[in-house]
Parts: C-alpha cells; structure tokens; sequence
C-alpha cells in the first residue's frame, strides 16, 4: 500500500455534509475528532458559457459522508499511534469499505487553524495505512469569543513524499452550472434492490440456445433473490398479491392491508418509543460519564 | 468550581513547570476550549530559546483529563513534525512521554516541553546546516567542538535570510563564585552572533555580535560594560571567542572581589553610622541606617554600583518623622554629585560622606531642601 496518493487538486463537500459536521462540532461538550468517507475522482468540468476554466482534468476528492466520535482519541493514541481494530470497527459499523475513508477530521474550539504535532502524526500513519487517506480538515472557532458565531475551517492534503501538509480547496457543492460536473458524474448506490422490470413473453423472442439458458437461469435467479428482499420489506405481502385488489376479493383484501398498515404504523410507535427510551438512557450515561470525569480530574 | 479555572490536575504540572524549569518559562494566555464551563485548559508557553522565544500552544482538554495534552507550534515552524522526522531514538523517548502520559505526576508537562525544545533545536541545527553558505559551513565545522550552542534560522518575506548563533560563555559557575548566592537559575553569558546569509561567493560580512546574560547576572555585573574586540575581515568565531572569553573571565573575577571591597566598605559605615537597619549580604549593593541629628531622625539609603569604588554610592535620605498627603516617607532625590575620590582609605569614605550628609541636614532645616512643605507635615515633634 505504500502507493503514492494521487495529487488532488481541491476537496468538494456537499453543503448539507458541511452542515451537520458544523452541527455536530459545535454541540460537543469539548474537542472531537472523526472519520470522513467519499471519493477520488478526475472531473472533466463540463463547457459551458459561464465558466472559463481550464478544460484539463481536476482530481477532486469528493466528501460524502462523515463520523464525528464526539471525543479525542477515538482511534488513536495520545501519541498518535493508530489503533487499527477501533478504526477498521468503525470503518465497517459505517458500512463503508477501507477504500472509501478519504482521512480524518479534527475539531478543537480556540485554536488556531494549523495542524498540531499530534495531528501530523496521525495523519501520516493513515496516509501509510489507506490508499486515498490523506486529507484532513481542521475545524475550529476563533480566538475571541463575538457575538456573531464563526466557524473557522481548512483542508490538507497530506503528502507521503515531502512529509508536510498543502492547504487544498474546499468547494462547497451547491446546485448550479459551476457544480454540473458533479452531478453528472453522479453514481447511485442504493440498498433497495433494482426491481425486476421484465415483460411477459419476451423470453419466447429469445432463441433456445443452451448459452442463453444458462445466463437466464442465472438471471432468474438474481430476480428470485431481489424478489425476496423485496418481500422482506413489505412483510410478506408479495407483489404477485398485488392482483387481489381486483375482483370477488378486493373487499377482503383491502381490509387486509389496512391491518398491515395498522401494524406497520405500531411498530414504528414502539420503535419511536424505543428510541425515546434509549436516548435517555444515552444521555444520563453521558452525564454520568462527565461527572466521573470530573471526579478523575478533581473537579468536584 | 469556580469559574475561569484551572482544573487541579493541569495546573499543577504548569506549577510543577514554571518553578522547576532550569530555563524560565512563562505563561502568557490561558483560555478555554470547553462548551458550557469556563475551565482554562489551554494555554500558551513562551520559552527561551536561542536568546530570543518561541510560543508554543499546548492544548489539554478539561473533559478528558487523563489524555495527554497536543503542541500546535508557531506558524514559521510548519515543516517542524517532532513526532514523523529522523532520528528514531529521540522520537521514542517523545513517543513514551506521549503514550505512557501520567496525568497526575505534576513533572510530566516539564519532560514533555523539555524533550520537545531538544528536539526543536536538532530541527533548527539541521536548517542552518542546510543553508547553502560557504562561510556558515565553515564556521559551523569550526565550533561543532562547543557544547550547547544554539542556533536558528530566521527567514521572512521581507526579512533578509539570516543565522543566529547563541554561543555560551566561558566554563566556570557563576553561581559557585558568589558566596552564599541566591540565584535560583544558573547565571550564564552569551554571545549572540547573527550572520547574514549570502549565498555569493563575494567577501561575507562581518556579523553583527552582542553580549547578553541572564538577567539576575546584573545584581554583580553589568554585561554592557564589557567592550568586544573588534572584528577583523576574514576573521572567524573560533579565532574570536578565546580572546573574548578572556576578557570576560577577568571581569568576572574583578565582580567577584568587588563584592569583599563593598562588604568592607558597608562594615566601615557601621563604625560611622552605627548598625545598619538593613543590608545586602550577598552582593552588598545596598544598605541603609538611621541617622539622629538633634530631634530630626532619617534613613539614609546607600545604593552601591557594580562599578564600586570607582563610583560613588548613590544616596537618599527619607525621613522618619514626615510624610506626604498620600502617608508615603519623605524622601530627597537621588544625591550623587558630592566630593569622592576612589583613592581615600574606605573609614575616609564612611567619614566623608557623614560630612556632606550633616551639611544635607543643615540645608533641610534652613530651607527644606528635601521638598517639605511644613504645613501638610504630621510632626513628630
């Protein structure tokens, strides 16, 4: 892995991204430190009348989604050593593949806006670590407490080679022409699986080759399987049921879904309620987990 | 809690670190990083280094106490990583500082900065060493025999590239010359020398030399007395320094004997004045005793220079007995133009200035010389 990273030319986060990161910052009883995940990617920016720039390709490492741990150290050490199990467990918690971690950020009230000796350090070992994790962004408030709140923030890339950090570019992606390029190299991904869209009979204008009976096979398959998942998200309500609604039955069958509806609307007050109960529970464990801290600190 | 404090466990290593910091370090800002209390945990160190400071931030966090606190370093030492660099031994002393932190053993703050400046002045060493400059070169290959020379390098934008050299002084203790001395750091002097940096093959210029000491040095000598030989073209700092160096030394051990010369000549005032009421007992620069002219009693302060007795003490009487409308003693101003000669025997000197002091006192009640304005005076009498 001791791949040089490619060189990125700027940083783009979406501004709804930047906002919760802002959000979650600024609700933190302290300092905090988390993981950002996204993409690299060369953007070949679209022509168009309203921009005049280069029409070469930018290496853009694009922020998708983040995790803010709410405290210092949270894979790391004191001293900046990686603790690789808390870090792949938080990777994979995220659903997220190594790949994807773009590097890392750190949140600390008062400070002014350069990396610190521990910041280097960590930001080093996961440049060694990853391929693509090498940026890091910095966010802090300023020195002097206003009366207007200001959030002060500033991206790196760290390179491998010369050792040092290069302040990069945050472009905050917003809709209009100048961000067209990143819509449209846009690429879904979905947990929903694709929904079998396929027409009766079409298979009857396929010759009966034994190739294409394997691939069909296969691809039955693969429809079976996302059929299911399907299933699974409407609780047994399968859409070959779908044709009840016409018909003899249709009385039956619309008391039925309503049931359904009726028992999906409860669970999700019981799950409502559950949330409600353990986010209390969260909160009086943070609590109780400040007090210690003062204790420890001799602060009582 | 009281508001804007600092929880215990932080200010006692900073406690632990001012007082028991060979070099004196000092605070200059505490402040907070924390949401809803006002807990100080973050606070920036000005430290010595290379006769000039450097600021340091050093970031704890009240909330997790037990962490070990993060160093963001200057903004012109960017490319200063002590944790990534070379040298693996000394980054694995840092790293265990780190990684092993104790925050309840108040001298870990200390080790921490102390190992970090190390390390800082390698980094710097290894700048200078790296500026293509034939002079520095060999200057730096003829004094790499010296220990604890300091040096930085200082570049701006719209300063021209130069070196500073902090070069110590002279091998002996200072502090073990001064009978019973209270110092509490180590008395030292230095040559700072800045060279300009010029990358030209032409002639260099000389470079611009100062003397600088620790400041309490002055209690027994003064630095700027010290006149430096003079620099010759092509000359280097190693052909430099012995010389100087022996200059100083005798100066030092002529500051050392005067001290006995004022001793003596504070004991002969005791046979003229009586007692004193209070003296210096280290480097006798200072002594004081009650004087009894008829009704009228006074202080006279006796403040004597390093430079004693080729200069006259300097005197001031205060009163005893009168006082302004803010309650303070009257005092006279400083009196030094009186007859002296450093020649006279130190009983003739005692006895001389008694002389000019009852003259003084002859003036004072003829004219109230010493500014009395008699009707706010609360006499004694």
């Amino acid at each position: 892995m001791q791949m040089e990273e490619p060189q990125v030319q700027k940083i783009a986060i979406y501004g709804p991204t930047l906002a919760s990161i802002l959000q979650r910052f600024s609700s933190a009883s302290g300092d905090a430190d988390g993981l950002l995940f996204g993409h690299v990617s060369r953007i070949t920016p679209t022509l168009s009348d309203d921009d005049n720039s280069a029409t070469s390709l930018t290496t853009v490492a694009t922020v998708t989604s983040f995790f803010i741990s709410g405290t210092i150290n949270s894979f790391y050490n004191s001293s900046g050593e990686l603790n690789l199990v808390s870090l792949q467990n938080l990777v994979s918690s995220f659903g997220k593949h190594p790949d994807n971690l773009l590097g890392w950020i750190s949140c600390r009230r008062k400070t002014p806006l350069r990396p610190s000796m521990r910041e280097y350090y960590v930001t080093s070992n996961l440049s060694r670590t990853f391929l693509n994790c090498s940026i890091f962004i910095l966010f802090s408030t300023p020195l002097i407490d206003s009366l207007i709140h200001t959030h002060e923030y500033r991206a790196f890339q760290f390179s491998k080679i010369t050792n040092s950090f290069e302040p990069k570019q945050i472009d905050v992606v917003n809709i209009g022409p100048a961000f067209r390029s990143h819509y449209s190299s846009f690429c879904p991904h979905s947990t929903f699986p694709m929904l079998p869209c396929e027409l009766r009979g079409s298979s009857a204008m396929v010759e009966d080759s034994a190739d294409s009976k394997a691939e069909s096979s296969n691809h039955a398959k693969s429809v079976a399987k996302d059929q299911k998942e399907l299933d699974n998200w409407a609780l047994g309500f399968e859409v070959g049921k779908l044709n009840q609604m016409l018909g003899s039955e249709a009385a039956n069958y619309t008391e039925n879904v309503e049931k359904l509806y009726e028992n999906m609307l409860a669970k999700l007050e019981g799950l409502a309620r559950l949330v409600e109960k353990s986010s209390a529970l969260v909160l009086e464990q943070e609590n109780h987990n400040m007090k210690l801290r003062y204790k420890v600190a001799g602060l009582e | 809690m009281s508001a804007d404090s600092v929880p215990p466990l932080i200010s006692a290593q900073i406690n632990y670190l001012l007082s028991h910091s060979p070099f004196s370090i000092k605070v200059d800002n505490a402040w907070s990083g924390c949401k809803n209390s006002s807990l100080l945990d973050r606070f920036t160190l000005v430290i010595p280094f290379c006769l000039d400071f450097i600021r340091w931030d050093v970031i704890y966090n009240a909330h997790y106490p037990l962490a070990a606190p993060d160093i963001i370093f200057g903004p012109e030492d960017d490319n200063f990583n002590p944790l990534l660099g070379d040298g693996e031994g000394d980054k694995k002393t840092l790293k265990n500082c780190l990684s092993d932190w104790n925050s309840k053993d108040p001298t870990r703050l200390m080790s921490l900065i102390h190992e970090l400046r190390e390390l800082y002045s390698l980094y710097q060493k290894k700048r200078v060493a790296d500026v293509d400059d034939h002079r520095l070169k060999f200057e730096i290959s003829t004094i790499l025999s010296r220990e604890g020379i300091e040096m930085y390098l200082s570049s701006g934008i719209e300063k021209p590239e130069e070196v500073k050299f902090a070069v110590p002084l002279i091998g002996m203790d200072i502090n073990r010359m001064v009978h019973s001395c209270t110092w509490k750091h180590q008395q030292k002097i230095y040559l700072q020398v800045i060279f300009p940096v010029s990358r030209k093959l032409a002639p260099a210029p000389a470079p611009h030399l100062k003397l600088v000491s620790t400041p309490e040095l002055k209690a027994l000598f003064s630095i700027e007395d010290v006149k430096l030989p003079s620099w010759l073209d092509g000359m280097c700092l190693a052909e430099y320094l012995p010389a100087l160096e022996e200059t100083i030394e005798e100066q030092i051990l002529e500051a050392v004997s005067l001290i006995g010369v004022r001793r003596n000549f504070i004991e002969a005032l005791s046979l003229v004045f009586g007692r004193p009421v209070e003296a210096d007992p280290v480097f006798c620069r200072k002594t004081s005793a009650l004087v009894a002219s008829g009704v009228f009693t006074f202080l006279v302060h006796f403040h004597l220079s390093s430079q004693f007795p080729k200069q006259q003490p300097a005197l001031i009487l205060q009163s005893s007995q009168h006082f302004n409308s803010q309650g303070a003693p009257v005092r006279s101003p400083l009196i030094t133009d009186y007859p002296w000669s450093p020649r006279w025997e130190l009983s003739q000197m005692a006895e001389r200035i008694l002389g000019v002091l009852e003259l003084q006192e002859v003036l004072q009640r003829d004219s109230t010389s010493l500014g009395i304005d008699l009707d706010h005076v609360v006499a004694a009498k």
